[in-house]
């Protein structure tokens, strides 16, 4: 149990209690060009270095949380609800 | 009409029992566990929930953001159950979970050396005290743990892991017993 992952529900676990999905892009509009939902759903940057991920914590609180990690040191500088990123974007 | 009938019997009925003088671990009667759903934005609910468990025989133990458990050693009439869900509409909503989760005691003052072995949640009293619950997995089985005494903890496992889960927590106290 090495990597840990900071929950902002339950704190520090392993990250194996966790299901990570990849990458928390900003999803188009529901009637977006075929070209930007191409981009959402395809392609992926794969940074060295500062990354937002959504991980589920699948054998804890079962709540997606938005992780901003680094992927060279796995240092966590973020980690929120997906539910309250969602709405705090929603108000800007 | 086929002859088969399905029995219910006690998911743990069949296991050695498991005590020393550092650790006890005992399976707890299966009586009433009900899954409280808040929804979204309801504020105060665990007072709502106090307001309606019977205070000095149903424990209400947080499971994660807007969901509870509420326990009961007795299983629940029917009667009572369907009353209880009525009054949790329409702010919340509960799913009779009481064969569906299983609940194991573990106690002693070995008990939180041989959880350790399976979760990375700390123990430490400071950091987890009496009457806070988190869920967690122990080795690869998530589970409901709350400490419940000083020395015990309550566990509450899935019906279908409450014998595996036995079988691992048996292992991991074998030095202690
Ligand atoms: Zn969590």
């Amino acid at each position: 149990m090495a990597s840990l992952v900071p929950c902002p529900h339950c704190g520090q676990r392993p990250k194996e209690e966790f299901t990570i999905k990849g990458a928390a892009l900003a999803r188009p509009a529901a009637d977006a060009d075929a070209v930007d939902w191409f981009d959402y759903v395809y392609l992926r940057d794969n940074p060295r270095g500062a990354y937002e991920e959504y991980w589920h914590h699948t054998s804890g609180c079962r709540r997606w949380i938005v992780v901003t990690r680094d992927t060279v040191t796995h240092e966590v500088a973020a980690s929120r609800d997906a539910a309250d990123r969602a709405r705090s974007e929603a108000r800007t | 009409m086929s002859e088969f009938r399905p029995t219910l019997r006690p998911a743990l009925a069949t296991k050695q029992a498991v005590a020393s003088a550092a650790l006890k671990l005992s399976p707890l009667p299966e009586g009433t566990i009900v899954h409280v759903l808040a929804r979204p934005g309801e504020q105060d609910v665990v007072s709502f929930l106090g307001s309606l468990a019977k205070p000095a025989a149903h424990a209400v133990r947080p499971v994660s953001p807007g969901q509870w458990f509420i326990v009961h050693e007795e299983p629940m009439p029917h009667k009572e159950m369907k009353s209880l869900f009525a009054a949790l509409e329409p702010r919340a909503t509960g799913v009779d979970q009481s064969h569906g989760r299983v609940r194991i005691r573990i106690e002693g003052k070995m008990a939180s050396r041989a959880l350790s072995k399976g979760t990375a949640v700390d123990l430490d009293p400071s950091a987890f005290p009496v009457g806070q619950s988190a869920v967690t997995l122990i080795g690869h089985i998530a589970a409901h743990v709350t400490r419940v005494g000083p020395e015990a903890f309550e566990i509450i496992v899935l019906r279908g892991f409450a014998e595996s889960l036995w079988d691992d927590l048996a292992r991991m106290s074998l030095e202690f017993t």
